[in-house]
């Protein structure tokens, strides 16, 4: 394991690790790149697609309201009520979110904590799951006729509104969280923790004066790419949250039961907002204050012993919540094979048997999500060679590129109906409208790994290439693309799994010809059909964990043959 | 071997595994009381781990330390006063100068009027007065040193331990602050252990160095002993540069090289040994010397380099090379046929059974 988190790092927003070096223009440079026909014309194409792709849907859905319509909204009390929740969700969400991850993420970087690397394997589970399939888990574990809260302990629980969505989203979510602070604390020299004990400090004083002092901007960060997760959280929202109003999800039913565009544009509009200034907080403020690279890694010594208190209360709480995240696995699995939960717990093949009606939509899944998956790759790896190149406008490239990162999924849904719906560019009805906006919205995820693969090659390896006499694409040919193979398949990958399981998105586009999986798993569970839902779920489950092993063994295999790691 | 009450700080039998490889392998060796002792070794012969050990950040596998005869293995490393200059500094980043420097008096609960004033003082010591409220990023490499050293000063520890202090410095600060080091070490008193890789600087900076190799200590000594006596082949190559011949002694003082007896006064018992010579010991002259007590070897000169201060000659003779520094060479360098001549009492022996010294001190 390995690669695949970086990719996963903070799906759809900025990973910390990303910061632009200094632009320092040389002008000759400049000049020799512009001159350079093949550069400047991906240049221009680069800038069309994400101007077209990007800027265009979301300029559509602010100017569709009027401004009439945008002063009103302090008017209505129901999107007043869905602002609130949306904020009270995100601030209780993501502070246990971010809690459970900085404990995780403290609990595997110590050396001496037990089970350490079982946990770190499974707190990434979450991750690979279909965005609504916690909260569907747990209602079949703690729901009404819930597994453990009816049948063992015999309750009459009510797993629906705001107190189930935060329990669904704060296991849904702490795993972006401790991949981010993972990487803080690894990054901070295990000599500091010498230097500190060294001086006097007890295993208590070293983890409160320097770990965690020195991680307090990367948790921070953490938090805020938690946020806008919890912000844009519509699978586990329009699952769990029941008659509780949120943003994420008002937006759909205004376009669902209303046909009210209007409307939904408004309330993404609205949405927008917080996760974009959330967004540029993560990227311009906090990101410039991470100290862990400063020294760099020193010699290779391990971290000294953790106080037994600190030692055994993580472990008992990372064994709680790998318990937690097993259900999630464990109650779609035993949901597919149940004959009718939390009645009749005989094993039953017959949900596969109706799962197996929809398996046209999971065709459709898998070939819309590889067209995203190669868009993805292609305008990713693209785009992060050429902001690479000292060419004027590359920053106007590269926020382009991440911008998407801060757009919730319904944003981008709305978005591409508004602007997509009626010529000259009429996309509404075709597999591609679900691709290009799917592509897109994951589009800062594949271009921030094609920059780290891009980071990686020494400057003067290109220069010699340019020395021997190489063109710019012709640099681009023999130097990068051998290199970019890797994260070309990493971008893929993530896009891939991503679009098959994605449902904020999926819902504003889909169109009967195009019905996917996960828009028919939701209906079920919308209808009870709890049974069916679980066993197409876990076909797509089925579907994403191979195509994670097939990308591990392809990278394996070009791992092995360039030696650049 | 030393009373035991005159050691400051006393490895006894020290063995350290780290993984499958014995890192430090029964260690013994005393370190008296204000002595600056070197761990010298080349990268991966267990000195920073005998360091380490002596700061608790590894417990021994086997063996014992003691500080002022108190054995000290079992002491966790927040409670041995035994203050580090890391290699990196491990200078806390999100702190300023007067907090790093105070940290370790901020863990001991002193006082805080106290801990300024010493504060105050280390940094002045150091050389840094109006520094206070700097952040480390802030401040050039040498100044990063200075703060760790006063850092490690500040809580006036039993043993200061140094761990490569000098190696992220460029060449000509690197000799600088080994100059400070050292004369502050000798101000204070302080009882220093010190690790480094760089010959140079043990031979420059030390009262005592402990050659380490493989996980041993193979040699302990002064650093003139250790440059004109190395206990074998091992330590004279390490240390310094040496020209190397296999000689038979014929008699006590003499021994035979190729065709040509040599006095050496080194030489003590017949039989087999190896001569170690070192470059600047051989004179060499482009006419035969007339002294008949000390026979001249024939040569001729194969490469040259000037050197500044010196040249450094590779001289061919019958059937082997040397290398031979000529100091304050002038502006003229011989070149063809030369005439080198050893040096009886500046010459070493070495026999071919010698073995490896267990470490006993020597001083």
């Amino acid at each position: 394991m390995g690669w695949h988190w970086r990719a996963f790092d903070a799906p759809g927003h900025p990973g910390l690790a990303v910061s632009e070096p200094v632009a320092v223009i040389r002008w000759g440079e400049v000049r020799r790149h512009a001159g350079d026909p093949g550069v400047a014309l991906a240049f221009a194409g680069a800038a069309v697609m994400l101007g077209l792709f990007v800027l265009y849907p979301a300029f559509r859905v602010l100017v569709y309201p009027t401004l009439q319509d945008y002063l009103e909204i302090p008017r209505s009390l129901r999107w007043m009520q869905a602002a609130r929740n949306s904020m009270v969700m995100m601030v209780i969400s993501t502070l246990t979110a971010t809690l459970s991850g900085l404990i995780f993420a403290f609990a595997v970087t110590r050396p001496d904590v037990p089970g350490r690397r079982f946990f770190r394997n499974i707190a990434v589970l979450p991750i690979f799951a279909p965005p609504f399939m916690v909260a569907f888990a747990y209602i079949l574990m703690f729901g009404r006729q819930g597994l453990i809260t009816k049948t063992v302990l015999g309750l009459d629980a009510n797993i629906f509104g705001w107190h189930g969505l935060w329990l669904v989203q704060t296991v849904a979510f702490f795993p972006l969280a401790m991949i981010i602070i993972i990487g803080v604390l690894e990054g901070i020299n295990p000599s500091m923790e010498h230097a500190a004990r060294n001086l006097g400090a007890d295993e208590w004083a070293v983890v409160r004066t320097v770990s965690l002092a020195l991680a307090r901007p990367g948790i921070a960060g953490a938090a805020l790419v938690v946020a806008i997760s919890v912000l844009a959280d519509f699978g586990n929202a329009v699952v769990i949250a029941g008659g509780f109003p949120l943003l994420a999800t008002e937006a759909w039913f205004r376009m669902e039961g209303l046909a009210d565009l209007k409307g939904a544009a408004l309330v993404v509009a609205m949405l927008i907002v917080p996760t974009v200034c959330l967004f540029l907080l993560e990227r311009y403020w906090v990101s410039r204050r991470v100290y862990t690279t400063v020294t760099g890694r020193g010699s290779r010594v391990e971290r000294p012993p953790t106080h037994p208190v600190l030692k055994w209360s993580t472990f008992l709480f990372c064994g709680l919540m790998s318990v937690m995240i097993g259900l999630v696995y464990f109650g779609v699995v035993a949901g597919s094979l149940t004959a009718v939960w939390g009645r009749d717990w005989t094993v039953s093949l017959a949900h596969w048997r109706l799962a197996m009606d929809r398996i046209p939509t999971l065709w459709a899944s898998v070939k819309i999500g590889a067209m995203a998956g190669v868009i993805t790759g292609v305008v990713g790896v693209a785009v992060a060679f050429l902001t690479s190149r000292r060419l004027p406008l590359r920053h106007v490239l590269d926020f382009l590129a991440v911008l998407p990162g801060a757009l919730p999924g319904v944003f981008i849904g709305v978005g591409f109906v508004l602007a997509f719906n009626r010529p000259p560019i009429e996309l509404v009805g075709t597999p591609w409208i679900l691709a290009l906006a799917l592509a897109f919205w994951h589009l800062p995820m594949g271009y921030q790994a094609a920059v780290a693969t891009l980071k990686q090659v020494e400057r003067s390896i290109e220069e010699a290439a340019t020395n021997l006499g190489a063109s710019g694409l012709r640099v681009l040919w023999d130097i990068y693309v051998p290199l970019l193979r890797r994260a070309f398949l990493g971008a893929f990958t993530v896009s891939f799994i991503r679009s098959v399981t994605n449902v904020s998105i999926v819902v504003f586009l889909v169109t009967p010809g195009n019905i996917v999986a996960t828009f028919a798993i939701l209906n079920m569970i919308g209808n009870g059909i709890w049974g069916g839902a679980a066993a197409l779920t876990t076909m797509l489950l089925l579907i994403t964990f191979a195509s994670v092993g097939m990308a591990q063994a392809v990278v394996g295999r070009t791992m092995r043959s360039t030696p650049m790691g | 071997m030393m009373g035991m009450t005159e050691a400051h700080v006393r490895f006894l039998n020290v063995t350290k595994r780290l993984g499958t490889t014995l890192a430090v392998d029964r260690v013994s060796l005393d370190v008296p009381e204000g002595n600056f002792t070197t761990l010298l070794g080349p990268s991966g012969c267990g000195k920073t781990t005998t360091l380490r050990m002596v700061a608790g950040f590894y417990h021994p596998d086997a063996g014992e330390i003691y500080v002022r005869d108190v054995p000290v293995t079992d002491i966790p490393a927040h409670r041995r006063n035994t203050a580090m200059v890391f290699q990196e500094y491990a200078l806390f980043p999100h702190m300023t100068v007067a907090e790093n420097v105070g940290y370790g008096l901020r863990m001991r609960r002193v006082e805080s009027t106290q801990a300024r004033r010493r504060i105050g003082g280390v940094l002045e010591l150091v050389g840094l007065v109006g520094q206070e409220s700097k952040f480390p990023h802030q401040l050039s490499g040498g100044q990063q040193q200075r703060v760790a050293l006063a850092r490690a000063l500040v809580v006036e520890p039993e043993v200061l331990l140094l761990d490569e202090p000098l190696s992220n410095l460029d060449a000509k600060l690197r000799v600088r602050v080994r100059t400070e080091i050292r004369s502050l070490q000798q101000a204070l008193g302080k009882t220093t252990i010190y690790v480094t890789h760089d010959q140079e600087e043990a031979l420059s900076i030390s009262d005592r160095i402990a050659v380490m190799n493989q996980g041993r200590v193979v040699q302990v000594g002064t650093p003139q002993e250790i440059y004109y006596r190395p206990a074998d082949r091992f330590v004279a190559d390490f240390v310094g540069l040496a020209n190397f011949a296999p000689v038979q002694v014929v008699a006590p003082g003499r021994v035979r090289l190729d065709e040509v007896v040599l006095p050496v006064e080194s030489a003590v018992k017949p039989g087999p040994a190896l001569l170690v010579v070192r470059p600047e010991t051989v004179s060499l002259a482009a006419a035969a010397p007339t002294a008949s007590d000390r026979p001249a070897l024939r040569g001729r000169v194969k490469t040259v380099a000037f050197l500044g201060g010196l040249a450094r000659y590779w001289v061919e003779t019958v059937g082997r090379e040397w290398i031979v520094d000529h100091a304050a060479p002038g502006e003229q360098l011989l070149s063809g046929e030369v005439y080198l001549t050893l040096a009886p009492e500046r010459m070493h022996v070495l026999y071919e059974n010698e073995v490896t010294h267990d470490g006993e001190g020597q001083a």
